[in-house]
């Protein structure tokens, strides 16, 4: 057992997670976030039968299975990218959460009270806006958005004792408030037309999924999920304060860095190609800590896993609930999530 | 926050409240509860007089049932308007009552309109009070008119009441259909002393509507889907006005029983249907905005026959007398072989 082991076991007692009961519980997570994907990938505001239709899944739509051309399209070409956009975008977002929960030793740290989400809905609304013909702009300025709004909170966090959280809350509480008045102010000088659309988007909205922001959001969820995972070790560390984490060997300002830059990278990426999904960045870590203890080994892993199932079961009964009208996956979210954040704070 | 705001509503009833058996109470009480500087008191205070004045105003919120000098007429939502015998200076809030009042020949007493009033030309360059969304209250009575007109197609119902609570005389037209909109132009005649010109304006679009649904009534109805927007995917319900246009130009909307005016539809769903054709409103207010079929619908038989139609918005969602240009667009792209004789 090597020191920083030790250390672990010291942090977090029995809620250290051994690299075998991380595999596991991921293993079985990812085995879930599969079958719900295929489970609801059987519902949607068109029936089809269910044998031809998991045979068509099976086959990745090589083969007819008995599905017209039409209904081939339905569930290849519509429903299978916008489920796995959920997917994405619940993993990315739940990944970012737990991340900024450990990162700022708070609880309620999470894209929305940062301000990050709502740099990146700036970013986006800028490219509808002005750079409407190129279908690009949107992710790189989301993405742009919320490095901006991070360094910004960042910045404004760094005082000249250091960064307390207590600081970076309260500065992503005024980058949050600021960067509204700045979405209201476009949207009030927006045309009629272009408000319905965003107001909507500003809601959470996978509709979308058309395009090569799916293959985007997949890459950047799952790159960057790793990416925090392996950073995981100094994030547990970081939890038992700046300076001592300093003193193990933690180069605390390198992971902070690299944490918020991949976090954002994250929300970005999410933002611009659904809009504001709330609840999933809070809700999800919070249920994986209580369940599977708080080691960000696998904290993080495993919050992108359940927060992908969320999003993907939420956003089922966003398409199905009214079929077929739709509703906006963010207020699905934020029905499920606040009851069940309520629930998880008194239990806590 | 709260307290700002019950605050500004407290301030928002005292501003509405012109009965002057108030004002002594409200001195009195305020002034003493400013000098002593007890922000909460001062709440309280205002508090009790919104209440007062609540009830003191609310008798001034209902119009009496008859006014020596004025006519009353019944607007389409039912309510009971007072205006004098001729209206000189009067506000439209809605660009199909704008192009209305001028197609019956009342555009000179237009003395305010909206930003998107922009037909015909000369209601460019009428006062604009705001857009359809939020039109400003000031700049309305600042232009003192005798008539508001209000159409239910922007929206507005709720700014009803603002209104008529400064004395102005609000009219609601309700147009829902092609019936609703020559409905519309003969009230808006009797209203402006218009009568003639409104019944011969509507006589002409009779006319014009008729061919249009002669030449395709032996026709199959073309199955087709009208998209509002791309992304997200917006359509016409079975409450929009277009939805009725669509039925007399011998089309069939796919989405013509879907609850509401204009509802996000599934994509699934927008595929499924099978739509011959897929009607772009664009052009017009919409600009290019709407220009290219939504990604899914790439994959309906539609699009690979090339059965797009791109038609004027403003035609086909204003529901005022260019309206029946909408139709007559709208026919000949549905059914070319009707009109070519």
């Amino acid at each position: 057992m090597t020191v920083t082991e030790g250390l672990h076991m010291t942090v977090l007692g029995d809620a250290r997670a051994t690299p075998r009961r991380t595999a596991l519980i991921c293993l079985m997570l990812g085995a879930a976030l599969l079958a719900s994907i295929v489970l609801v990938s059987l519902f949607g505001s068109e029936r089809l039968p269910a044998s031809e239709s998991l045979c068509t899944l099976f086959s990745l739509g090589r083969r007819g299975c008995g599905l017209s051309a039409a209904q081939t399209a339905i569930l290849m070409d519509i429903r299978l990218p916008r489920i796995l956009l959920a997917a994405a975008v619940g993993a990315s977002l739940a990944a970012a959460g737990a991340s900024y929960q450990a990162l700022l030793r708070n609880p309620l740290a999470e894209p929305y009270l940062l301000g990050i989400s709502n740099g990146a809905a700036v970013g986006t609304m800028l490219s509808l806006v002005f750079l409407g013909q190129f279908a690009f702009a949107r992710p790189l300025l989301a993405f742009g958005g919320a490095l901006l709004a991070t360094l910004l909170v960042y910045r404004l966090a760094a005082g000249r004792t250091g960064t307390t959280p207590e600081r970076l809350i309260l500065s992503g509480v005024i980058v949050t408030t600021f960067l509204s008045s700045v979405i209201v102010f476009v949207t009030t000088l927006l045309d009629a037309t272009r408000i319905r659309s965003f107001t909507f988007w500003l809601l959470g909205d996978l509709s979308g999924s058309a395009g090569n922001l799916l293959i985007v959001s997949i890459v950047v969820s799952i790159l960057c999920t790793t990416v925090l995972s392996f950073h995981a070790r100094s994030l547990n560390l970081l939890m038992l304060g700046e300076r001592d984490a300093f003193d193990l060997g933690v180069e605390v300002s390198r992971v902070r860095f690299t944490v918020f830059i991949v976090a954002s990278l994250l929300v970005g990426s999410s933002v611009a190609s659904s809009g504001s999904v709330g609840y999933v960045g809070l809700v999800v870590p919070h249920l994986v800590r209580l369940s599977f203890g708080s080691d960000n080994r696998l904290t993080i892993p495993a919050a992108a896993l359940l927060g992908a199932m969320f999003v993907v079961i939420a956003d089922t009964l966003a398409r199905t609930l009214i079929a077929p009208r739709e509703l906006p996956v963010g207020a699905i979210t934020a029905i499920i999530g606040a009851p069940l954040f309520i629930y998880l704070l008194r239990r806590g | 926050m709260q307290l700002w705001n019950a605050r500004e509503k407290a301030f928002g009833r005292m501003s509405g409240c012109k009965s002057p058996a108030d004002s002594p109470f409200r001195q009195k009480r305020g002034s003493s509860g400013l000098l002593r500087f007890q922000p909460q008191k001062i709440l309280v205070v205002l508090l009790l007089l919104s209440l007062g004045c609540a009830l003191g105003c609310s008798n001034l919120r209902d119009p009496p049932a008859s006014v020596p000098g004025q006519r009353a007429f019944t607007d389409e939502a039912g309510r009971l308007v007072h205006v004098p015998p001729r209206i000189e200076r009067l506000v439209s809030l809605a660009p199909n009552l704008t192009e209305t009042v001028y197609a019956i020949g009342a555009g000179q007493r237009l003395v305010g309109n909206t930003t998107y009033c922009d037909y015909p030309e000369e209601a460019k360059h009428v006062a604009k009070v705001g857009d359809t969304l939020q039109p400003s209250v000031e700049r309305i009575l600042a232009l003192r008119p005798q008539l508001i007109l209000i159409s239910t197609a922007s929206q507005l119902e709720a700014f009803t009441q603002q209104l008529n609570d400064q004395n102005i005389s609000v009219y609601v037209t309700d147009p829902r259909d092609l019936e609703g909109v020559y409905r519309s132009i003969l009230n808006l005649g009797q209203l402006l002393n218009q009568e003639k010109e409104a019944m011969a304006l509507t006589a002409t679009l009779r006319l014009r509507t008729e061919a249009v649904e002669r030449a395709v009534a032996n026709r199959q109805p073309v199955k087709l889907f009208y998209q509002l927007s791309a992304e997200p995917l917006y359509t016409a319900g079975r409450d929009a006005f277009v939805t009725d246009i669509i039925r007399r130009a011998g089309g069939k909307s796919v989405t013509a029983e879907v609850p509401g005016a204009w509802p996000k539809y599934s994509a699934e769903s927008a595929l499924a249907s099978q739509a011959e054709a897929i009607i772009l409103p664009t052009g017009g207010s919409m600009g290019e905005a709407n220009a290219a079929v939504a990604g899914p619908l790439r994959l309906s038989p539609a699009f690979t026959n090339g059965k797009i139609y791109k038609i004027n918005d403003d035609h086909l969602t204003r529901p005022g007398p260019r309206a029946v240009e909408g139709l007559e667009a709208l026919a000949r792209a549905l059914h070319p072989e009707a009109f070519n004789k």
